[in-house]
């Protein structure tokens, strides 16, 4: 019975508490009575209890973590089974996962205060807190979660929570385009997140942070899997973190309203590819490539932030940039196998950077003098700064490499649907020109009103049917009904007639006197 | 009272006293002399037992010994089906009737008359007696739709006349000199099955091909199906919901009675039949998508569907023959209707164009939710009678001829294609005055084709307690079943499609 009343029993609820505001948010824009001015305060109330209840809960866990000694990972339900595939509802409660949450709860709950004042009187005020709330749940369950399957839930909401975060303002088109930018740069990382729970189910068997983590079990593991896994799981990380190659969708994230959803990306969202690795130290620490390629890609993206962010004139590029180079030091540390120094290093860093972002708008205001030029080490070396300038190419890099070639690939899959596809099974091109039902009607009606006859098969299968169907109907005209049975009345009708002649001919006196001599001659 | 008599001479009685009754009250005495005749068909289904393999309710009186005839009925499982469609269609017929202003009295005689000698083809037990009833039933026919029909309706009757009677000769022939062979000269069906199952098997095929002849003009068989078109189309509407629901279906019926006494000859005669079927599925099918007139759109769909049940015949294993006899079912259901609400709609407009009509659905919803479902039940879409019956054949066909079957659905495509244009053009599309002048159906219109519409969907979803009346008949056709072992697991799809009831 005391078990029951296990504060840590109830983690499972610490993650549902703002997806439930989120849903009451929802269903009250779809219901209408939180909507416009004066449902603001029921949001932000709603909003605001809820995440500071999951804050409370967190910290008593916290407490109990503290005096007792309870097992930390807590296993809620069977979530899904399909027989080798097992994904169990369960939390981990170790230091790291609760000093994660406990810190991602807390950033949370200062900036939905924060919100309140600065999107006063907005449009879609609802809407924004309730995109901060399935925000937080799911950074919320990231952190807490007991295996990559359910990580993958949390990492997929935060994907299309700040997909719609940053278009906020969709009516903008930089906004939706940006926030497209952002999700499809995000599903590459999905991709790996996947691949790697797809290889540890393959080899590893469950996929429970413990079992997976266990030594004995990566020691079995082959060089080869053991390096395809961390591989995977590391892109997935290197994506959420924005390390080059794949940071620019960062800097067009920063497009949704100022500066709360900036917090978002640039201090809980960028740190969860950090919180990934950190979760995964006894993967990467058997293998000795994956510590070097988390060193190099940290080194190169911590020089890359430097560099760029030396040249940025807005406070926010600034800032993100900035963040940049953070994180790629943390890679760095964990790729030395420094993982408590990271852990530490991501807490401090991530509350700073809260921090400088909430007071970034202020910054104008208290600015009494130019903005500081270029380091003046920098000023000699042209091609250096000029690299700086661009952002080192990587968006035209990654336009060049991937975007151009898809589009082409697309055109030219279009042109031969249009071309070739389309007439074969006849569906007509023409129906992407109207636009409207009335033009639909007019169209149609010019068809309908000059025709008699049924419409022609269409495509190469309809006119193949036509021909067939067009002998056919020869046949049937020419053999079955003229020469079947009308034919045969006409026949008859013939015969008849012919007899008929006959028989006049016949009754005629001087045939009568022919055929009676006729009989004579035969008698005789 | 014997109910197979009473149910014969109902509508002949009905049928006499509206000749000599007076007043005007016609219609009402065949609506209701034809639910008599209803009533005591659902009486017959409520007393037969489905597990009795021998006839029942059967009655024999011996008509002239020197000749070898008798008066003797029965009816088993695929009989009663029929009987009881029968009788459906004929009442829905009468009820869709209202318009039939001029010389009624005669008309509704005429009716009564036509249904008595279709149930007596049904239920005969005598071959002389099946001839008698199956030459009977031309007579009323030749009438109705000689002075009821459209323009060049005497040209039809007559066509129809020849044609059925041409065949009729065929199968005359086949009836004598099977009777010559039999040693003590009866007429008696059961007696004749099994002289004729002990004759060598090139008699057989000869006298097969007689009865083919003489039930595949009336079922039709491409390519004798020369009458169909031009009778469908002439005939006044009630008529042809007779014509494609029933006449057609005695064909069939008769084709079925005569495998089953020549099954060696069926045999040896499998593979063109097939072909045949094949043929005729594909060629009513394109012929019925190349028809701007809706009847004669319905008139080829019925050649394609026939088809379907000359394949089940010629599979001659218990699910092909299931899925014959369930066609039949099926298709009477779905062209009487068809034919019903096309009839209504050109008493309304008295134009049978595709193309005269659109947006019908704005104007006569109830016409267009019938329309479709109809058009739908032809199709075969699961949750239709057709879906069944198709079922079954396809089971069947690819047992006994693989992938040739394949055709079979190359035919329900094509059924699919002009089912839905006519669909399309019909009911969608930009309004206009002329459409908004159509009533919608009245009440009498309604319940007829609410009745079909109902039965055809009950069928498709509650499939299993007509299947078991079918069953035991079915396995009593095919004597040889025992030849082919394996034809024996066919039976096991045909109970678990409907295991739902007990």
């Amino acid at each position: 019975m005391n078990q029951l009343f296990a504060p840590e029993l109830w983690i499972g609820v610490v993650p549902l508490l703002p997806l439930l505001a989120a849903f009451w948010i929802a269903v009250g824009q779809v219901g209408g009575w939180n909507r416009g001015e004066s449902g603001e305060r029921e949001t932000r109330q709603v909003t605001t209890v809820t995440t500071a209840l999951a804050l409370l809960l967190l910290l008593v866990i916290d407490m109990r973590a503290l005096l007792t000694d309870f097992e930390s990972q807590i296993v809620v339900a069977q979530w899904l089974v399909s027989s080798p595939f097992r994904i169990l509802l369960s939390f981990t409660a170790d230091t790291l996962g609760l000093l994660m949450g406990t810190l991602v709860a807390t950033i949370s709950l200062i900036t939905l205060r924060f919100s309140v004042n600065y999107l006063h009187r907005e449009v879609g005020y609802q809407r924004f807190f309730m995109l901060l709330s399935l925000f937080t749940s799911a950074m919320l369950l990231i952190v807490l979660a007991g295996n990559p399957g359910l990580l993958f839930v949390g990492w997929e909401m935060a994907g299309i929570s700040s997909y719609l975060l940053i278009a906020y303002n969709y009516s903008r088109e930089p906004a939706t385009k940006n926030a497209t930018y952002a999700l499809v740069a995000n599903r590459l990382g999905d991709a790996g997140l996947l691949a790697g729970i797809f290889f540890a189910t393959l080899w590893v068997g469950s996929i429970e942070w413990p079992d997976l983590l266990q030594s004995e079990a990566l020691e079995q593991l082959s060089g080869l899997h053991l390096g395809l896994i961390g591989a995977a799981f590391l892109l997935a990380a290197f994506v959420k973190s924005a390390q080059v190659p794949f940071s620019p969708w960062i800097s067009r994230a920063l497009e949704g309203p100022t500066p709360s959803s900036a917090i978002f990306y640039g201090s809980l969202m960028v740190h969860a590819g950090v919180y990934l690795v950190i979760r995964l130290q006894p993967l990467i620490e058997q293998s000795q490539p994956l510590s070097l390629l988390l060193f190099l890609v940290g080194g190169t993206t911590a020089l890359y932030g430097y560099l760029t962010g030396l040249v940025q004139t807005d406070v926010k590029s600034a800032l993100i940039f900035s963040t940049l180079t953070q994180v790629g030091l943390m890679f760095v540390s964990c790729g030395l196998g420094w993982y408590d120094l990271a852990t530490a290093y991501l807490l401090l860093h991530a509350i700073w950077r809260s921090w400088q972002f909430l007071t970034a708008p202020s910054f104008m205001h208290q600015m009494d003098q130019p903005t500081r030029p270029a380091h003046h080490w920098l000023r000699p070396l042209q091609r250096l700064y000029a690299a700086a300038m661009n952002r080192f190419w990587l968006d035209s890099l990654s336009h060049w490499l991937l975007i151009r070639p898809t589009q082409r690939l697309a055109k030219d899959l279009h042109i031969f649907d249009a071309d070739v596809v389309r007439p074969i099974i006849g569906v007509s091109n023409k129906i992407h020109s109207i636009s409207s039902l009335e033009a639909w009607e007019k169209q149609s009606c010019e068809i309908e009103s000059s025709r008699t006859d049924v419409p022609p098969g269409s495509g190469l299968f309809g006119a193949l049917l036509q021909h067939l169907a067009d002998g056919f109907v020869w046949i049937e005209q020419h053999l079955i009904l003229k020469g079947g049975g009308e034919g045969l009345i006409d026949t008859i009708k013939a015969w008849g007639t012919f007899i008929t002649r006959v028989e006049q001919q016949l009754s005629m006196p001087r045939y009568l006197l022919l055929m009676i001599m006729a009989t004579f001659v035969v008698i005789l | 009272m014997p109910l197979l008599t009473l149910l014969l001479l109902t509508p002949i009685f009905g049928a006499g006293w509206i000749l000599v009754q007076r007043g005007s009250y016609q219609r009402h005495s065949a609506i209701l002399f034809s639910a008599a005749t209803l009533l005591i068909a659902v009486g017959i289904l409520l007393q037969f037992d489905p597990h009795n393999t021998t006839l029942q309710f059967s009655e024999s009186v011996v008509w002239n010994a020197r000749m070898g005839t008798s008066y003797a009925v029965g009816i088993d499982g695929i009989a009663l089906a029929m009987v009881l469609l029968a009788t459906l269609l004929v009442f829905v017929a009468i009820l869709a009737s209202g318009a039939i202003q001029e010389r009624s009295r005669s008309y509704y005689a005429l009716i009564l008359f036509l249904e008595s000698a279709m149930i007596g083809v049904f239920i005969a037990q005598d071959w002389a007696l099946f001839y008698v009833f199956w030459e009977m039933t031309l007579i009323p026919l030749f009438f109705l739709i000689d002075r009821w029909g459209g323009q060049r309706r005497s040209m039809a009757a007559l066509n129809f006349v020849l044609y059925t009677m041409g065949g009729s000769v065929f199968m005359l022939i086949s009836l004598l000199v099977l009777f010559d062979a039999m040693p003590d000269h009866s007429f008696s069906m059961i007696a004749m099955a099994e002289t004729a199952r002990s004759l060598p098997p090139s008699t057989q095929l000869f006298l097969f091909l007689g009865f083919l002849l003489g039930f595949g003009v009336k079922m039709p068989i491409f390519p004798l199906h020369g009458w169909l078109p031009l009778a469908h189309v002439e005939a006044p509407a009630p008529i042809s919901i007779l014509l494609s629901g029933i006449l057609l279906k005695m064909g069939a019926y008769g084709l079925i009675r005569a495998a089953s006494i020549l099954p060696d000859a069926v045999i040896q005669l499998q593979t063109p039949l097939m072909v045949l079927a094949l043929l005729g599925l594909i060629y009513g099918g394109l012929l019925a998508w190349r028809q701007s007139d809706l009847k004669a759109m319905v008139a080829y769909s019925s050649v394609s569907h026939m088809g379907v049940v000359l394949f089940g015949i010629s599979t001659f294993n218990i699910a092909g023959l299931t899925g014959a006899v369930f066609q039949m079912v099926a298709h009477g259901l779905v062209a009487g209707a068809l034919f019903l609400l096309i009839g209504l709609l050109y008493q309304r407009t008295h134009t049978r164009n595709i193309n005269d009509y659109r947006s019908l659905i704005r104007h006569t919803p109830r016409f267009a939710l019938f329309t479709s479902l109809a058009l739908f039940g032809a199709i075969g879409i699961p949750g239709t009678a057709g879906f069944i019956a198709e079922f079954h054949a396809i089971v069947g066909g690819f047992e006994r001829w693989g992938w040739i079957t394949i055709f079979l659905s190359l035919g329900v495509m094509i059924s699919a294609s002009y089912a839905l244009r006519t669909i399309g053009v019909l009911f969608t599309g930009p309004s206009s005055n002329r459409m908004a002048q159509i009533q919608d159906l009245n009440k009498s219109e309604f319940s007829g084709a609410a009745l079909l519409i109902f039965l055809m969907l009950w069928l498709g979803l509650f499939p299993a307690q007509t299947l078991e009346l079918l069953n035991l008949s079915i396995q009593q056709i095919n004597p040889v079943v025992e030849l082919h072992t394996s034809l024996l697991t066919a039976v096991e799809p045909t109970a678990s499609l409907g295991a739902s009831s007990p």
